[in-house]
């Protein structure tokens, strides 16, 4: 275990010495809300969400989640293309020790992110329980794992060209925000476009997004079936970390991004 | 006229750079046209003004905006990856290589902002076509201004150059959520103090989105004065990036490095 602590410590000492990375996302977060969430929240004027600035605070800690889930598995992706992998891989360690540091890095660097704003997010919202709040940090770790598992499943793309696979990951990444409910309810998506809301049920973030919402009381008919949405958040967070876990075990072996 | 001819082949070297660059285009063709045509669309069922009719002229001003920004990141890579000297060594001037980048910035964020336009055309009936022309060349002194605060954030950052992402982000969320972007501004009024409110309408952003708004899809007639605006609003920072830049070079050039 002490040489999982040792590596998880090396990768995340560079970004907290000095924490400029996490300091911007908490300022970015704080601008957000208190400039664009409450100007926007201004516009806003539907029965079932009587403050958006709420309901946008929470859309943005699932977003920050999405970005940091996104970004530790594109790190996978740099560590093979700047030569890191290679050296991981010849360290004297085995490989479930060294995809456990990877995922504890994340895990770690998430909760490191999401501090400060998810009390501020919580402290907006006001009148919470322990269990809420604990079940909507349990599903942003979930989702977290999920997205991470995820760019991690499609580094096959960047063993061929490491320009391809950012163009397909950050491309993807913009729209799997925009046709999520992170920032409006689904019925609006439907109304906006018929066929928006069938794509919106293929983005990971509209299950994790529904699931913090209603965890955190928002209105539970304008939000997905919580019980479908712990399943999808589950079944992605196993699957494509086991399939993380596969990539390790087996294909990056002698790999070289592209 | 040798010179024009080098500031001319430099410039189209540069701006040539920031198509071929696949990823960049993912990023912003799907963030701004998933903007266009979901955020814009969704947010109208939502709110109690047409935001379609709002922020699709928008869209087009952020599209400029963000290409112009990249002209940072050029320059930024061409100071970390040595690149800069061997622009020094080409027979043109330093003054050349700053008009260059700055031309090739504005010209880039013109091109890529242009083609974002047609698709606005396209999904949203414009009452004068024709004003777009006479705004164009306004647009594109103040895509220069933008190049010109990116190129002030290259060269701030190339002695801490990780920290010029830092340094773009944190402009570019001031920027866009001081503005009148994202909203209009008797709301920005209800909520800002005086003086905040004074930068909000002084903001670049604010006028193109505003002319945007109002000369090319409203139809009214172009007021000579609120382009001047525009064009008193861009200057400073055209300046300003201009001379930090060539600040720069010349240090670059006396002692070989920043």
């Amino acid at each position: 275990m002490l040489d999982v602590v040792r590596l998880v410590w090396f990768d995340l000492k560079h970004e907290l010495n000095p924490p400029v990375w996490i300091g911007l996302q908490w300022l970015t977060f704080g601008v957000q809300i208190f400039i664009y969430g409450a100007l926007i929240s201004q516009l806003v004027k539907i029965p079932q969400i009587p403050n958006y600035q709420e309901f946008y605070a929470v859309g943005f800690i699932v977003m920050m989640t999405f970005d940091v889930g996104s970004h530790s598995g594109r790190e996978f992706v740099e560590a093979a293309h700047e030569g890191r992998l290679p050296y991981l891989l010849s360290l004297p360690i085995s490989r479930s020790k060294l995809f456990l540091s990877i995922a504890l890095k994340g895990g770690l660097e998430l909760a490191l992110m999401l501090m400060v704003p998810f009390a501020i997010m919580l402290s907006l919202i006001g009148n919470l329980t322990i269990v809420s709040v604990a079940a909507a940090a349990a599903t942003l770790f979930c989702l977290g794992f999920g997205v991470a598992g995820l760019m991690l499943g499609l580094s096959f793309i960047a063993f061929k060209s490491s320009d391809l696979y950012s163009a397909i990951t950050t491309g993807l990444s913009a729209l799997i925000i925009r046709f999520s409910t992170v920032l409006y309810p689904l019925v609006f998506l439907a109304r906006a476009s018929p066929g928006y809301d069938t794509v919106a049920k293929f983005s990971p973030l509209t299950y994790g997004a529904d699931l913090v919402h209603l965890f955190l009381g928002f209105d539970p008919s304008m939000l997905l079936n919580p019980t479908i949405a712990v399943a999808v958040l589950t079944a992605l967070a196993v699957s494509t970390l086991g399939l993380g876990m596969f990539l390790l075990q087996r294909l990056v072996e002698g790999v070289r991004s592209g | 006229m040798t010179e024009l001819v080098h500031i001319l082949q430099l410039a189209r070297n540069d701006f040539s750079y920031f198509f071929r660059t696949k990823w960049l285009m993912a990023i912003l063709l799907s963030l701004h046209l998933s903007d266009m045509l979901v955020v814009a669309l969704v947010y109208k069922n939502m709110m109690s003004i047409d935001y379609f009719q709002f922020f699709v002229p928008a869209v087009i001003v952020m599209g400029l905006f963000v290409a112009a920004l990249d002209t940072g990141r050029r320059i930024w890579l061409a100071i970390r990856e040595g690149v800069i000297q061997y622009y020094l060594s080409l027979p043109i001037s330093t003054e050349g290589i700053v008009v260059a980048y700055l031309l090739a910035g504005g010209l880039a964020a013109m091109v890529y902002s242009t083609s974002l336009l047609l698709i606005a055309l396209v999904v949203l009936p414009a009452a004068a076509v024709g004003n777009t022309l006479i705004l164009l060349p306004f647009l594109f002194f103040l895509a220069m201004g933008l190049a010109g605060i990116s190129a002030t954030l290259a060269a701030m950052a190339s002695t801490h150059g990780e920290y010029f992402f830092a340094y773009q982000q944190v402009v570019q969320i001031l920027l866009l959520t001081l503005s009148t972007v994202y909203y209009p501004m008797n709301i920005v009024k209800n909520y800002f103090p005086a003086f905040l409110t004074s930068i909000v309408s002084a903001n670049p952003l604010s006028l193109a989105a505003e002319a945007m708004r109002q000369y090319t899809f409203l139809g009214y007639p172009v007021q000579p004065f609120f382009l001047l605006n525009i064009l008193l609003a861009s200057l400073p920072f055209t300046i300003i990036g201009a001379v930090a830049y060539l600040v720069a070079l010349r240090t670059i050039q006396t002692k070989g490095k920043m």
